[in-house]
């Protein structure tokens, strides 16, 4: 990988794009507009992680999200029994999902197509009900942070910005980590997996341990984004932690705006997130705001099943520098 | 001529002293906002639908009513400013954000369930609203540190401990009890209550189960309770679980003297169960049948505040054509403490309301109403206690009567459960 590389303006105009995105609640300093921020925020993170295995290697996983709620639930167990501070604890919290991963990619991923998608989604099923049964993570009741927890961080308000001026730079970086991945050789062998597993494999691709590390990697900053949610929830119970929907939101995020781009999970997470966050507050649609989303997304999908991105790229084939 | 002047002088002095009189009128009218969310989809749709109806009963009431005139004349009316939360936690600090910055909500009522009340009461405390919580019966939520959240309902940890004492007052020598609750974060914080009360007064935990939620099939939990021959069976979790549960008990000819569960009995449609149904008995928040009003506070030495059950009952029933249930008067009773602690401090001060919220002792409809005030669990509600219903009767025309706590009972326990 050269750093010639990350001289493609695609990139940082992407970047760029996320970051002016982050700044505005910090420029008008809007505590409204900062919590509307940080939910797409976490899906820019969550939309891209999940797009290295969906978009790169083309395997469907539909129980992504428990890597989001077992980061969450092993940082909160540090904050909360152990005592740590929260940066440790995000750490922790990346690693148990990684280390989750590394040893679930082993096994589930000599499955392929609709029999993979079906796994994740009995991990995701099966995490939540050991969760449910564990009782050093408060089993059914879950855990809950105390108030005071905060006052480490500068208080409630101080530490709601912090974890978001976090989720900013998790975002940005997770964008650059995109683009590495897939201008890499590891990411030509992910895509050539995508292609066609077989033929990858006889073109030397290694392809079990390229599978199982882009598991590793779409898993490690959901967990670390978990830790990030769920401390400033301020409680997590099996139900919220592991929710199948949010994970189907996460596979339209990135199908909505182009699997397999770098540029594209991003947008599909701004778009999904903004339309559902307009929608619910405003005084038109907010008691239809489900009925509209569904109708908007299903036009989408049927009139641009490639994404936004896949749409602009095939139709302005000049734009593809610009749009990785 | 002069006269005419003089008259049209008093003419225009008239006008301009009715003019300042009305415009002062004008600017003592104050609108308060209160700000929540409902969970207008999803699994919390009903009994978060029938919360708001009774809060926006309260609020019709009161603004009919002229609103409330504080300390320096001013009248205050209320107006609601609400966002649909989807039954999940997902939007909830952003919702509440929103309510508490962009559209300067003035007192904050919480989301139906526990878990939407965790995350919303840290946005509450964070800037510095009152909250008042209704349809979050769990514990925990009081014991995070903060100091304006204040709780309607029961707690979950005494949510069942009152059965008990109803099968105590029914047989000493019942001693063996079988708990078998909903593997989720209420019913086990009910049922881990339940079997620690239990202990206490020195009865036998014969079985203590958790099933998974949506379990449909309850033979190996029946399997195990006819093996351990419990005197009373104690637990469930909702009402679809804890309908099937007591179908299954009947079914399998598995009848304790004393069976309570958790949600499902006081639902009217628990009644459709027919002979399944019989003898159950389930705890409430509040019940129409049960008749609180002046008298009741002046026998328990308290000041009564707010309209009588029955009152409630017939406007509720007139405003939206359906019997109350105990969500419906959560709602309104949350509503009904705030304007009771706006009265009480006569203005619309945060710290001024949390001053009479902390000192409230009083009775309502609802039930008796007082908060903690200690550090370790400010704002857990400490007065009001569960009814406990039966369902009782013949089969095909089962009746809901309270049979416990004493002072409310409309009949007679039956046990046990099938005996004469």
């Amino acid at each position: 990988m050269s750093l010639t590389k990350l001289r493609n303006p695609g990139l940082w105009i992407t970047v760029i794009a996320v970051l002016l995105l982050g700044l505005w609640p910090i420029v008008t300093q809007r505590a409204s507009t900062r919590e509307e921020i940080f939910t797409v925020l976490l899906s820019v993170v969550l939309a891209s992680s999940l797009n290295i295995l969906l978009g790169y290697t083309g395997y469907v996983s539909f129980g992504h999200i428990v890597f989001f709620g077992l980061g969450g639930y092993v940082g909160l167990y540090l904050i909360i029994v152990q005592g740590w501070s929260l940066w440790p604890a995000m750490a922790a919290g990346g690693l148990a999902a990684g280390l989750l991963a590394l040893l679930l990619g082993q096994a589930i991923l000599r499955l392929r197509g609709s029999y993979f998608a079906l796994a994740t989604i009995g991990i995701n099923e099966a995490m939540r009900a050991f969760i449910n049964n564990f009782e050093p993570f408060g089993g059914p009741t879950g855990l809950s942070l105390n108030f005071q927890t905060y006052n480490a961080y500068g208080g409630a308000a101080n530490a709601l910005w912090l974890i978001y001026y976090i989720v900013l730079i998790l975002a940005l970086f997770n964008i650059v980590l995109s683009y590495v991945v897939k201008t890499s050789k590891f990411g030509l062998g992910l895509m050539a997996i995508r292609e066609d597993e077989d033929a990858a494999e006889v073109m030397g691709v290694i392809t079990p341990r390229s599978k199982t590390w882009a598991y590793v990697l779409s898993a490690i900053l959901p967990g670390v984004v978990g830790v990030l949610f769920f401390f400033k929830n301020g409680n997590i119970e099996p139900p919220q932690a592991f929710r199948l929907h949010m994970s189907i939101e996460l596979l339209v995020m990135v199908m909505l705006g182009g699997f397999g781009t770098v540029f594209g999970p991003a947008l599909g997470a701004v778009g999904y997130q903004r339309l559902r966050g307009l929608l619910l507050t405003s005084d038109l649609f907010k008691n239809i705001q489900l009925a509209v989303a569904g109708l908007l997304l299903l036009l989408i999908i049927l009139f641009i099943p490639a994404g936004a991105v896949g749409w602009i790229r095939r139709r302005f084939p000049i734009l593809r520098r610009y749009l990785p | 001529m002069n006269r005419s002047r003089q008259l049209v002088v008093l003419l225009l002095l008239t006008v301009l002293v009715l003019g300042l009189s009305v415009s002062a009128v004008a600017a003592q009218e104050q609108t308060v906002v209160i700000g929540f969310t409902a969970s207008q989809t999803g699994k919390y749709n009903v009994e978060s639908t029938r919360q708001i109806n009774g809060l926006n009963l309260w609020l019709n009431q009161v603004n009919d009513a002229g609103g409330i005139t504080l300390s320096d004349g001013t009248v205050v009316t209320f107006s609601t400013v609400f966002y649909d939360d989807e039954s999940n936690t997902d939007r909830v600090q952003e919702l509440y954000t929103r309510l508490a910055t962009e559209d300067n909500a003035d007192f904050l009522i919480s989301p139906y369930s526990s878990g939407l009340t965790d995350a919303s009461a840290i946005i509450a405390e964070q800037y510095g609203k009152i909250m008042i919580t209704t349809g979050a019966a769990s514990d925990s939520t009081y014991t995070k540190g903060y100091s304006l959240v204040f709780q309607t309902y029961t707690p979950a940890s005494r949510y069942l401990t009152g059965a008990l004492d109803l099968l105590a007052s029914l047989d000493e020598s019942a001693q063996r009890i079988a708990i078998v609750h909903e593997n989720d974060k209420f019913s086990t914080d009910v049922s881990t209550a339940l079997n620690d009360y239990a202990l206490e007064l020195g009865y036998e935990v014969v079985l203590f189960e958790g099933y998974d939620s949506g379990a449909t099939d309850f033979a190996p939990f029946i399997n195990k309770i006819q093996e351990a021959a419990p005197d009373a069976v104690l637990g469930g979790g909702h009402f679809q679980d804890g309908s099937t549960f007591a179908r299954q008990l009947f079914e399998k000819t598995v009848t304790p003297a004393f069976v309570a569960l958790l949600v499902a009995p006081p639902e009217p449609s628990f009644s459709e169960l027919g002979e399944a149904a019989l003898g159950i008995v389930g705890p409430s928040q509040w019940e129409p049948l049960a008749q609180i009003d002046a008298s009741a506070a002046e026998a328990a030495g308290v000041d009564f505040y707010g309209p009588s059950s029955a009152d409630f009952h017939d406007a509720y029933m007139e405003a939206f054509g359906e019997e109350p249930s105990y969500h419906a008067a959560g709602g309104y009773v949350s509503g009904l403490l705030l304007q009771k602690a706006i009265e009480d401090a006569g203005s619309i001060d945060t710290q001024a309301i949390k001053e009479q919220l902390d000192a409230m002792n009083l009775l309502t409809f609802f039930g008796r109403i007082q908060f903690d005030t200690t550090p370790e669990a400010h704002g857990l509600q400490i007065g009001h206690s569960m009814m406990y219903v039966q369902w009782q009767g013949m089969a095909d025309a089962l009746d809901k009567q309270i049979v416990w706590p004493p002072e409310a009972v409309t009949a007679d326990a039956l046990y046990p459960i099938g005996g004469e």
